[in-house]
């Protein structure tokens, strides 16, 4: 009981601001008073803000780039991810602490720093304003994360499911792709979570590495919407912005609730 | 033969991470010992970027801002983070009271200042509920303690996503058994769940720390590291140098500080948690 | 040369197939151009503009929008080195103008100015600013004249009007303080130098035109003198809270500040908040503080249009840019956000705004460039930060100054 309580009351916390992001972007685009963001408007005006902020942007074109982007690097990253992490585990890599940190230390370059360099070379080598080039750099940004959960999950997997599989005589690729892959959905998944979040959401790579509307990230607009004072977006619009910006996102949220549900117990097989 | 191709399995995650992370940054390391302003030809001086970071008085600055965060990540995302899922993973319907900590985490940087500005303005919500007149985000160190907060409520559920994957791996038979012996639920956390939870935990806290030394785009969207330099952690320092004053040379320097700092903590760090 | 090199190197590893690209620099007939810009938000303006414009002279355009400005510089240098090239850019006028023109990647448009001049297209008042060395780059993409927008009911409710002298416009501020409502806005992001610029330039125009050059030096009396004074007026209490994260534009509609200091485009802020010009909102120029100054001095910006000396299809850029400082051209980029244009013959539906434009073509005003391209950009940095401490920490000025000095005696070390 305790515990529920404790989760409601901070759940409720953290409703707050999600509360004034819903409040204010469905108020009328002309009313939005600071001093008074809390107060619900009479005036329902979501689907109207809505209607403005896409105004500015051509969703049509570039939406379908965009989801590609952020459904196949992920998928990509996961399995390149977790092979690495399951070879150098359970395969019992030689030097796999090596090899471990030198993907991980991909983590650690600030991205910002690589974008003039990747323009450069993207360019030098025909990728620019690819989608390959696209997916080929957000699933390299994915990849030491997914490496990471993934080999610090198997460390915990008993070392005997590998054992018997490989008694029975299927090769290491099976035994990955049949049995390792499967138990470790729900780390898989939230891995995915976190990549899709990241590129859905991502505007420098994309802004970067990109130029013709069908090819780059579907954001730039609506970002652009939100942040340039030249723009003068009334409040309500920039945050109905906000919003259709991250539908996607919740929506996968709670369509992957049903895997975080219960405990999988794995180890004891 | 215990699979020929073990290095064939982790190559292309070597390559991958080779050609486009490691790659483009030896040119940022590179640049760090040229006076370079992305037009004219770059001009090798030495180690005299790094000996101006020496002196450079900012610096000390983002350095605190800097450590202030990686505290307060260890803290807040990453502690409460793991209250939740502790608290939420195994009661029903756990998940539907995960869902309030995760929506905050869809929301894009520019949405995330848009929402919080209203709360921690001058004349806010966040001083009418407390009842104080403060410019939240003005004074130091108060202006970088607000962010933190900020960040919280958006990263926190990553984490706690990440710790629900920790306990679902958690096999069912040891509980049980410490359950029989009658051990208390505090017990049963401290002794068996959080050693059986570790090697998640160390990845949350792994992330956890090198994203944090490289905080940069919630203070870019709150404050720009401002007012007066004061809430720059080293990363905006760096995006400042370069990008916005031109001064690539100097501004690949701190880009080559942070990464060897953030290299240097990482590797440290998984090799107690990780190495066998 | 090492740099990039091993870059292209690691992507090449990744990807057998390099689809080849690039080809010969042969000149191409293009009849779609792309256009680089920093205003992500402007996008549709912009589509709207490539339309029209394949329609009227058969040449189309498509932008490329960024939405951050000093991460777009870099993209835009950094393609010089490359075969990306964009057709045309969007940049900014000073020193960044001068420091691409120097590196003769440019086109110049010396021609293109002579004929809009005398076509009326252009005003010679704007030519300066984009004359380097006798010829002229780019042409001008958007004009901008900062002065002060006001609440007209907080004015008419306290009886009051549109000031003509400093001492009136103190007069203004005063009866406001009385009736406890906040005369201006000001803040510590970004914007943190509108103010010193304008007290700056109402007092000795020739002293921020040094400045800005490097012959002058920040802890000079006369910029001590803006300070103290900028000062002074937050002391008196006119300035609302630098901590205070509300939009600008709510600022003003809400009356949170009865009056906010920007440039013409913040007109953009005023009709997407279904304001009325005239009625619930309006705009006078700053007067100078000094008042034995020959002519008012008035902030102006100008964000130039440029192609490249190296283009695809250097015939077709220049047609474009010809096109678009034509009347047709300006009418719909002026008209479709609300805001000026630098054609004189473009009327401005707003009134005010339309005076303003008119009179600034017409020789009325001392145009000052705007701080932030006038001031060579590692000053700048230090000087925003600085006047963002200042704004939080009045007591800090001496101090700020001496930091920006210090940035400023580093840069011109090693400039000119």
């Amino acid at each position: 009981m305790i515990r529920r309580a404790v989760l409601v009351v901070l759940g409720l916390v953290w409703l707050g601001p999600t509360y004034l992001l819903l409040v204010n972007a469905s108020r009328p685009a002309g009313s939005y008073d600071p001093t008074r963001a809390w107060a619900p408007s009479a005036d329902f005006s979501l689907f109207e803000n809505f209607a403005r902020a896409l105004e500015s942007a051509d969703l049509t074109q570039s939406l379908a780039s965009t989801a590609l982007y952020a459904i196949v690097s992920p998928l990509l990253g996961v399995i390149i991810g977790a092979l690495a992490g399951y070879t150098i585990v359970v395969l019992r890599l030689r030097h796999g602490f090596f090899w471990f940190i030198l993907i991980f230390g991909g983590t650690v370059f600030p991205s910002q720093m690589l974008l003039v360099p990747l323009f450069v070379g993207y360019s030098d080598a025909g990728l620019y304003d690819s989608r390959l080039g696209m997916i080929l750099v957000y699933t390299a940004i994915n990849v030491p994360l997914a490496a990471f959960v993934l080999r610090n999950f198997y460390s915990g997997v008993a070392f005997s499911i590998f054992e018997a599989a490989r008694m029975d005589g299927a090769s290491t690729w099976r035994v990955f792709w049949r049995i390792y892959l499967p138990i470790s959905l729900s780390a898989l998944t939230a891995v995915f979570i976190l990549e899709f979040t990241f590129i859905w959401n991502d505007l420098i790579f994309g802004l970067t590495l990109t130029q013709t509307a069908d090819v780059r990230p579907v954001m730039t607009a609506i970002a652009g919407l939100m942040t340039d004072v030249y723009a003068g977006t009334p409040v309500p619009v920039g945050l109905a912005a906000g919003l259709v910006v991250s539908l996607p996102t919740v929506v996968l949220f709670l369509a992957t609730q049903r895997l975080f549900a219960r405990g999988l117990s794995l180890g004891s097989v | 033969m215990l699979g020929r191709f073990r290095h064939g399995y982790v190559a292309p995650a070597v390559l991958l991470v080779a050609g486009l992370l490691y790659a483009p940054f030896l040119w940022t390391a590179y640049l760090s010992f040229t006076r370079y302003d992305g037009l004219e030809p770059a001009q090798w001086i030495g180690g005299h970027n790094f000996a101006k970071l020496l002196e450079d008085p900012a610096l000390l600055t983002s350095i605190r801002n800097t450590l202030i965060w990686v505290a307060g990540t260890m803290v807040l995302p990453v502690g409460l983070g793991l209250l939740v899922a502790v608290l939420s993973y195994d009661i029903r319907g756990g998940a539907w009271f995960r869902v309030p900590f995760l929506l905050p985490y869809a929301l894009s940087g520019a949405g995330l200042a848009m929402v919080w500005s209203p709360i921690l303005s001058h004349d806010g919500i966040a001083n009418r509920l407390l009842g104080v007149d403060t410019a939240f985000l003005q004074e130091e160190p108060v202006n970088t303690v607000a962010m933190l907060l900020v960040w919280t409520w958006q990263q926190l559920g990553v984490n706690m996503l990440l710790f629900v994957v920790g306990l679902q791996s958690i096999p069912k038979a040891p509980i049980e058994a410490a359950r029989l012996d009658g051990a208390g639920s505090w017990a049963l956390f401290r002794f068996v769940i959080w050693p059986l939870m570790r090697p998640l935990t160390a990845v949350v806290v792994g992330l956890a720390l090198v994203a944090s030394l490289k905080t940069f785009d919630i203070v870019w969207v709150l404050t720009q590291g401002g007012p007066g330099r004061n809430s720059e952690t080293l990363a905006v320092t760096m995006y400042k140098e370069t990008f916005v004053a031109s001064d690539y040379g100097y501004g690949s320097a701190v880009a080559v500080m942070l990464t060897v700092v953030t290299g240097l903590a990482s590797y440290l760090y998984l090799k107690r948690q990780v190495a066998r | 040369m090492f740099r990039s090199r091993v870059v292209t190197l690691g992507v090449a590893a990744l990807v057998l197939t390099a689809c080849g690209g690039g080809g010969g620099e042969q000149p191409q007939k293009k009849t779609e151009l792309t256009l680089y810009n920093d205003k992500g938000a402007w996008t549709k303006y912009f589509d709207e503009m490539g339309a029209l414009s394949k329609q009227s002279i058969g040449l189309g355009m498509k932008p490329t929008g960024y939405t951050d400005s000093a991460q777009y510089q870099a993209f835009i240098k950094a393609s010089f080195r490359t075969d990306v090239k964009p057709d045309l850019f969007t940049w900014q006028t000073g020193g960044m103008l001068e420091e691409i023109v120097r590196q003769k990647q440019v086109a110049e448009t010396t021609d293109i100015w002579q004929q809009a001049i005398q076509a009326g297209d252009l005003s010679k008042d704007l030519q300066p600013y984009y004359t380097i060395g006798g010829k002229q780059y780019c042409v001008p993409m958007n004009v901008a004249y900062w002065g002060m927008f006001y609440n007209k009911k907080i004015f008419d409710k306290y009886g009051l009007e549109a000031p003509e002298t400093w001492d009136d416009l103190i007069k203004v501020a005063d009866t406001l303080k009385k009736n406890n409502v906040k005369a201006f806005y000001h803040t510590s992001v970004l914007f943190s130098f509108v103010w010193f610029e304008q007290l700056l330039a109402g007092s000795d125009p020739d002293l921020y035109d040094r400045l800005s050059t490097g012959q002058a030096k920040y802890t000079d009396p006369g910029v001590v003198q803006v300070m103290e004074k900028w000062k002074s007026l937050i002391d008196a209490g006119y300035f609302i809270n630098p901590g205070d994260k509300t939009d600008p534009g709510d600022v003003l509609k809400n009356g949170k500040a009865a009056m906010v200091s920007f440039g013409t485009w913040f007109n953009t802020s005023m009709t997407q908040r279904d304001l009325k010009a005239g009625e619930d909102y309006d705009f006078f120029v700053i007067p100078n503080v000094n008042p034995a100054l020959p002519k008012t001095s008035m902030i102006f910006e100008s964000g130039p249009l440029c192609s490249l000396t190296k283009g695809a299809d250097p015939a077709a850029n220049k047609k474009y840019l010809q096109w678009w400082t034509t009347a047709e051209a300006q009418e719909k980029w002026a008209t479709s956000r609300g805001d000026v244009s630098a054609n004189p013959k473009v009327s401005i539906a707003d009134k005010a705004l339309g005076t303003v434009t008119k009179d600034a073509g017409s020789g009325k005003y001392r145009l000052v460039n705007r701080y932030f391209e006038a001031t060579p950009p590692p000053v700048l940095t230090a000087a925003l930060d600085g006047f963002g401490k200042f704004v939080t920490e009045p007591g800090s000025y001496k101090e700020v100054l001496d930091t920006i000095q210090k940035a400023a005696d580093e840069y011109w070390s090693t400039h000119q």
